[in-house]
Parts: structure tokens; C-alpha cells; sequence
């Protein structure tokens, strides 16, 4: 690591004008946002702190909660540094904005979401299924996905 | 939501006034060139391949499903079948997410022989890309070679973990067994006899000039592109970029030994060649520098216990494998089971470069840049 | 279209003039043909596919030995489908396209725990097909997760003892109930078992006797 996480902390908070929320249950440094700030977080991200890579782009479903979670890990080139943003959005109308503009890969890293958790993206160029076929019903990896095909192992 | 038939442009003018029709061919999945069951849809207007719709999904286990249902011991095993042909970089990589989670250090005999591991079966994949690169430009022989050497770092490996191709042999906590006692003399064997094979690999492929011709200036990424459409790997590092976690964020033993980054200038095919034969080198080197000193210990710091309960939260990892960054994010809620497993898997993420890199190029030059990017079709599905 | 998915009429239904010997000895020198050029098709899904189609087929396993190493790309030249790796419902109707597409007479060997059951995939996945035979009829299943190419070896010697066995030609589209090719003759399953609880004992932390409970699960 080039910088110290302190340091970059400062360089983090001096990039945005509203104070971050840290999500202390993660390894990585993860900042909490709410859906509205959700794409000018990422943009400010981007732009401002040159995090040029969009790692990996992932959905958690918390049924309790009735919320998904979205996780954007980034990566930056410049700072050697690694940062993890997290959203939580509305389980029955999940409409995130979509951020492929920012990094073209996220385009079907968030067809892969939708594929498998039901987000639908808003401004989302192609947003069609990515791995089931276009009839499929349900999203699998919802904890609540029921199928006739599934298998539960007897033991 | 666009149709397929929104895709195509019937009329484009020719520069004489006359008009074509583009049309769309279908490549795969059972195609070998694809190497799997990868599907592409191919918008073609003549010989030349105008856009490219790649169609997922025909080997698409849901693996991330199945991943919730088992334990975390289990999730090793699961990611053997991933990228099969760095089965035990994986196995490493979700292991070293577990161990992470747990706060739970191994040692430096454990951080060594898998650093060695990693490093042969970075070669061994090498060897297999380049003998079916070679078969995909119409060459046999480098199929033949390629395979011959890669059974030699086989044999090894199947001395120590009793597998060929699907290991397990990484666990949390530290590695299944002990390693063989004729390892360190296996691969000192294999060393000697492979460095002037791959000099042999370079005079007879590499020195070719049909080759040379079928892969200089084909399938062009520049590394900002490249990155954005989300490579990482040899098809990252040929057009430029240094972005390897064995130099940026040293894990196991890399920070203790010298080894350059092979770095591509223009970012064609021939530099991703170039980059893999010389990463075979680097590997080489790597093994060289840590095999005559393995330090002792024992091969396992974790107590055998079958249920492992990492404390609730978010935990992600990623290592560099032999075709870019495999990462592994995972939720826990204290339970044996994680609540919820990801891989990020570098093929998924690979393969998306090719929208850039074959439009305007000829569908034999497709072939060459799809081999070229070194694919792993039950990777990118899961 | 013009795909028959059930077996045809067989055309020679009626007995053919000649002596029986003399049909049973064409037979036998058209099943030995028949046995040792098969041409497999080049299908291979996942890992399996490196084991048994590729390694297989390089020169240190070296597949021409049995006569079967023209791999065909496309299944109008192919007489022998080697699934290897898993099916997934979205791969199903290609694959039923495939062995539809190959001309008679084809032999269908399904490679891997997951062309014989599933395997790893069985339990708790949404699109993996459990087993290849609920797709198209298979000949002969290989054990192994993957295979050896030895393994594959026997499972394709076994099939070939199945043709020289099996199909005449007064009954071209008769099928044969499927083998498992398991162990060679001289090898027992606990010998295998026994060796395995050898090593592990032996070489691992791992007790196989021990109480779960000493260790507080």
C-alpha cells in the first residue's frame, strides 16, 4: 500500500462536502450510502479521486430487512488503494441508477445483478438477462426463490 | 430493451454507391475455437466483424447458490471448478479470504510452498494457452508440446495432492498435506529441463512469421479502455498497464523475491503473447528463488473442526491468478454457511474487451484475438 | 424439419436371404471396423474436457492408440459424443440438437460426476441437468471428477468391447442398456478405500476415528 489508511481517510474526506458514514462490519474501507447519493458518490469517486477501476460489482438480499444491498468494490491505479461502497435499496422496486457510464464494465456486471437478484437499473443501455434465458421466472439468488427444479440435500 | 433485429443496419453505402446488407452470424457454443460453450453473435458485413452480442449462460451452474448451502470449508471445492486450469490459485484465494476473516495467520512454510504452487500452475496454464493458441492458428505442434511439458508439472502436483487438474489442496488454515518428500526435487528437475524448452517454444512459434503476421496489430486495446471494460491480467498488462497484485499488494511470499512485470507496449495480440511466454520466465525465477529455502513447519495451523463461524460481516480478497484478479467477497452472519458467497472471477470480466478489440477486423483475426485473451468459459458463467 | 427423435422402422425387419453364418461373420468384421475408428466430437463444457478430450488426446496419453483421435468439430462427421462436463438447462436442447445431428450409428460416453449425475452441482443448483442420460441415451459412463485419461481410456475400450459385442446389422438402431466403466478387473473398490484412509491418516492432521465432541463441535 503506497499510503497509510489514515491518510487516505483525510484525502477521502477532503473529496466530498457532506461527512461519510463507515460501515465498520467489512474488511475493506467501506462507505455508506443512501441510494439518492448513490451515483455522485461513485462519480466523485471516479473523477475526483481517480478510482479508475470498478473491481467487482455484487447484490446482497436481506429479506428481513427488506433490502438489497448493492457493493461496488473499487480500485485505484494512482493511489494503490481499494475501496468498497455500499447502498441499500428497496427490495419490492429496486431501481438504482445505473453508473456504466462511468465504467463501461459495469454494464454487464449489473446484468449479471439483475439476472440473478431482480435489480432493474435505471439508464441501463441493455438491461436483459445475462445467464438464464429470457423467459426465466424469479431471481435465484433471492433467499425467498422457490423452484420446482432445486434439489435440497435429505441431510 | 433492444432486439436483435434493432442491431442491424440494413444499408450502409458503399463509397461506389452500391449498398450491403450486414447480417449476423452465430458462433458457438459448440464451437472450438471458443473453448467451451461460449456463444457469440457475430454482426458481420462481409468478411468484416462490425459488433460483437457475446451470449452467457450455457454453463451456468449458479454456483454462488450452492455456495450459500455449504460450508466454509466446502467453498474451497467449489472453486476448483471455476477456473479449472488455476484451480489452486483459487483454492488459495478463497482460503486466504477465510483465513483473513478469522484473523488467523499462516506460516511462513505454508506462505512459501503455496507461493511456489501458485507459480508452477501459473506455468502450467501458460503451457496449455500456448499449445491451443497454437491449434487455434492452425499449428498442431505447439498443442503437442505445450501438453507434453504441462504433464510434467501434472505428475508433480499429483505426487503431493494425489490430483490432476481439480486439487482442493489449499484448505483455510494451511494446505491438505504435507508436500511430497521428492517436491523440491521434482521441480528442481523440471526448472532444468523447462528453461530450455521455452527458449525452443520462442523458435519455433514465436519466430514464425505467419504467426507474427496473424497477431501484430490485431485486436488493439489501449490500457484506459482496457481497464474500463474491466481486464486485469495479461490482457491488461499487454497494452501497457503494471496492475499486478504480486508487485502492488504482495501476499504470500512475493514480497520476499525480484521478479519484473512483463509490460506489452501497443496492446495487440502479439503483446499478450509476448507478456504470457514471459511471465513463464518470471515464474521460473520466482521457483528459483524459494525452493532451496522452504522454511520448516508444520503444513496446518488451524485445528481440524469441520464447522468454521467467521464473525458476522463483509470480507473481500483477491489474488492475482495466471488470467487476472480472482476475487472472493463474501457476507457472513456468524453462521457455518456464509449468508452470501461472490466470486469475481477475471474471465467474466476479460471477456468484455473484445467489443472493442475485434470490430473492424476479419472473423480469422476473431479467433485469434478470443485465443488470445486466454478464456475459461466456467469462469465467466459460475 | 426432418428430425426423427425415436428409433426409424428398421429397414432390414425382414430376414435377409443368405445364411445366418454368413451375416454373423460380416457382422463381426463390420463391429471390428466400427470399434477402432471411432471419431469423437469435439464437445467439452468444463474441466472434464481438458482430462478427456485434451490431455487425452496429446502425445503423453496419446488417444490415437485406440484409433479414436479424429476430433470433428461438427457432428455430421462424428460418430462418438464424449460429453464432457456438466449440462445445464440452457445447454440442454443444443446438446439434444448435436446427437440428433450425428449420423447412425453413434455412441454417446458421458464423462465426469457431472455427466453422470450431476455430481458436485446435484443438490442446490437451479440449471444443472442431474445426469446426461435425461437428455439423449448414453453408452457408457466414466467415473471421476474428472476422469484420468486412463479412465477415459477404459471407459472408450469398454465401449468398444460393446460394439464388438453388440450391434449387428440386422438390428442397426439397437441400444444397449448403459455400462459403468469402473475399475479393471484385478481392482477392488476397498483396496482403493483402504489406501486412501492410509494416507490420510498417515499424512494429514485429520483423524478419522476421532470424537466430534473432544473437539467441542
Amino acid at each position: 500500500m503506497s499510503q497509510t489508511i489514515e491518510s487516505f481517510k483525510l484525502l477521502l474526506e477532503n473529496a466530498f462536502s457532506e461527512p461519510l458514514t463507515y460501515l465498520e462490519a467489512s474488511q475493506l474501507l467501506t462507505i455508506k450510502v443512501q441510494e439518492n447519493q448513490l451515483f455522485a458518490t461513485l462519480k466523485t469517486l471516479k473523477e475526483t479521486l481517480k478510482f479508475d477501476a470498478l473491481i467487482d460489482h455484487a447484490g446482497v438480499d436481506w429479506p428481513n430487512e427488506n433490502k438489497i444491498e448493492l457493493i461496488y468494490i473499487l480500485f485505484s491505479t494512482h493511489h494503490n488503494q481499494q475501496i468498497m461502497v455500499s447502498a441499500d435499496i428497496d427490495r419490492n422496486q429496486p431501481t438504482p441508477p445505473s453508473v456504466s457510464s462511468l465504467w463501461a464494465i459495469a454494464e454487464w456486471q449489473e446484468r449479471e445483478v439483475f439476472d440473478l437478484l431482480g435489480v432493474t437499473y435505471k439508464n441501463h443501455p441493455d438491461l436483459r438477462r445475462l445467464f438464464l434465458e429470457d423467459n426465466w421466472v424469479g431471481s435465484p439468488l433471492r433467499k425467498d426463490y422457490k423452484d420446482d427444479f432445486i434439489l435440497e440435500r435429505p441431510w | 430493451m433492444v432486439t436483435l433485429n434493432d442491431r442491424i443496419s440494413c444499408h450502409t453505402p458503399n463509397q461506389d454507391g452500391t449498398t450491403t446488407q450486414e447480417y449476423f452470424i452465430n458462433m458457438g457454443p459448440q464451437h472450438p475455437s471458443t473453448h467451451g460453450v461460449l456463444r457469440l453473435i457475430l454482426k458481420m458485413d462481409g468478411e468484416t466483424v462490425n459488433d460483437i452480442i457475446p451470449v452467457l449462460g450455457y454453463i451456468h451452474r449458479g454456483i454462488e447458490k450452492k455456495a450459500e448451502a455449504v460450508g466454509y470449508r466446502q467453498q474451497v471445492h467449489l472453486t476448483d471448478r471455476l477456473d479449472y486450469l488455476c484451480a489452486l490459485m483459487n483454492n488459495w484465494a478463497v482460503s486466504a479470504a477465510i483465513e483473513k476473516a478469522l484473523n488467523l495467520e499462516v506460516n511462513d512454510r505454508i506462505q512459501t510452498v503455496r507461493t511456489i504452487i501458485a507459480e508452477l500452475q501459473r506455468i502450467q496454464s501458460h503451457q496449455l494457452w500456448w499449445g491451443v493458441f497454437g491449434m487455434d492458428l492452425g499449428a498442431f505442434t505447439p498443442f503437442l508440446y505445450g501438453f507434453r511439458d504441462r504433464e510434467k508439472i501434472t505428475e508433480i502436483f499429483e505426487k503431493t495432492m494425489g490430483a490432476r487438474l481439480t486439487m482442493n489442496y489449499f484448505q483455510p488454515g494451511g494446505m491438505m498435506y504435507d508436500i511430497h518428500p521428492d517436491f523440491v526435487k521434482d521441480i528442481k528437475e523440471f526448472i532444468k529441463y523447462f528453461r530450455p524448452i521455452l527458449k525452443e517454444y520462442e523458435d519455433l512459434f514465436s519466430g514464425n512469421i505467419i504467426v507474427q503476421e496473424r497477431l501484430k496489430n490485431v485486436g488493439i486495446i489501449d490500457a484506459q479502455t482496457a481497464l474500463a471494460y474491466g481486464a486485469t491480467g495479461p490482457v491488461l498488462r499487454a497494452s501497457g498497464m503494471p496492475l499486478d497484485l504480486r508487485k502492488m499488494q504482495p501476499y504470500g511470499a512475493y514480497s520476499k523475491v525480484n521478479f519484473t512485470v512483463p509490460v506489452g507496449t501497443v496492446g495487440d495480440s502479439w503483446d499478450r503473447y509476448q507478456v504470457r511466454i514471459q511471465e513463464m520466465y518470471q515464474s521460473l525465477l520466482i521457483i528459483e528463488q524459494l525452493i532451496d529455502n522452504i522454511p520448516d513447519g508444520p503444513h496446518m495451523t488451524m485445528k481440524y473442526a469441520a464447522k468454521i463461524k467467521p464473525p458476522a460481516g463483509r470480507y473481500y480478497t483477491q489474488m492475482e491468478t495466471a488470467r487476472g484478479i480472482f476475487g472472493t467477497f463474501f457476507v457472513s452472519d456468524g453462521n457455518d454457511r456464509p449468508y452470501r458467497m461472490h466470486f469475481r472471477t477475471p474471465n467474466f470480466n476479460n471477456l468484455w474487451s473484445i467489443l472493442k478489440m475485434a470490430p473492424g477486423g476479419r472473423v480469422a483475426d476473431l479467433v485469434a484475438i478470443l485465443s488470445s485473451i486466454d478464456l475459461v468459459v466456467p469462469d465467466m458463467d459460475r | 424439419m426432418g428430425l426423427i427423435n425415436d428409433n426409424p422402422e428398421n429397414p432390414f425387419k425382414e430376414a435377409i436371404p443368405g445364411s445366418p453364418a454368413f451375416i454373423t461373420s460380416i457382422d463381426k468384421v463390420v463391429n471390428w471396423a466400427r470399434s477402432n475408428s471411432l471419431w469423437p466430437l469435439t464437445f467439452g463444457t468444463s474441466c472434464c474436457a481438458i482430462e478427456v478430450m485434451m490431455a487425452a488426446g496429446a502425445a503423453h496419453h496419446d488417444l490415437a492408440r485406440f484409433g479414436a483421435e479424429v476430433a470433428r468439430p461438427s457432428p455430421r462427421q462424428a460418430d462418438l459424443l464424449v460429453i464432457a462436463g456438466t449440462i445445464v438447462k440452457r445447454m440442454e436442447p443444443l446438446l439434444k440438437t448435436l446427437y440428433d445431428q450425428m449420423a447412425e450409428p453413434k455412441y454417446v460416453i458421458a464423462t465426469g460426476a457431472c455427466a453422470i449425475s450431476g455430481g458436485p452441482f446435484i443438490y442446490d443448483s437451479y440449471t444443472t441437468i442431474r445426469g446426461a442420460h435425461e437428455v439423449i441415451p448414453v453408452d457408457v459412463y466414466v467415473p471421476g471428477c474428472p476422469p484420468r485419461p486412463e479412465a477415459f481410456f477404459y471407459g472408450l475400450l469398454t465401449l468398444q468391447k460393446m460394439i464388438i459385442e453388440g450391434q449387428t446389422i440386422a438390428k442397426p438402431f439397437e441400444r444397449r442398456k448403459p455400462v459403468l466403466s469402473v475399475l479393471p478387473p484385478r481392482i477392488k473398490l476397498e483396496q482403493i478405500r483402504d489406501e486412501l484412509v492410509k494416507n490420510l491418516t498417515a499424512r494429514s492432521v485429520t483423524d478419522l476415528n476421532q470424537n466430534p465432541k473432544e473437539l467441542g463441535l
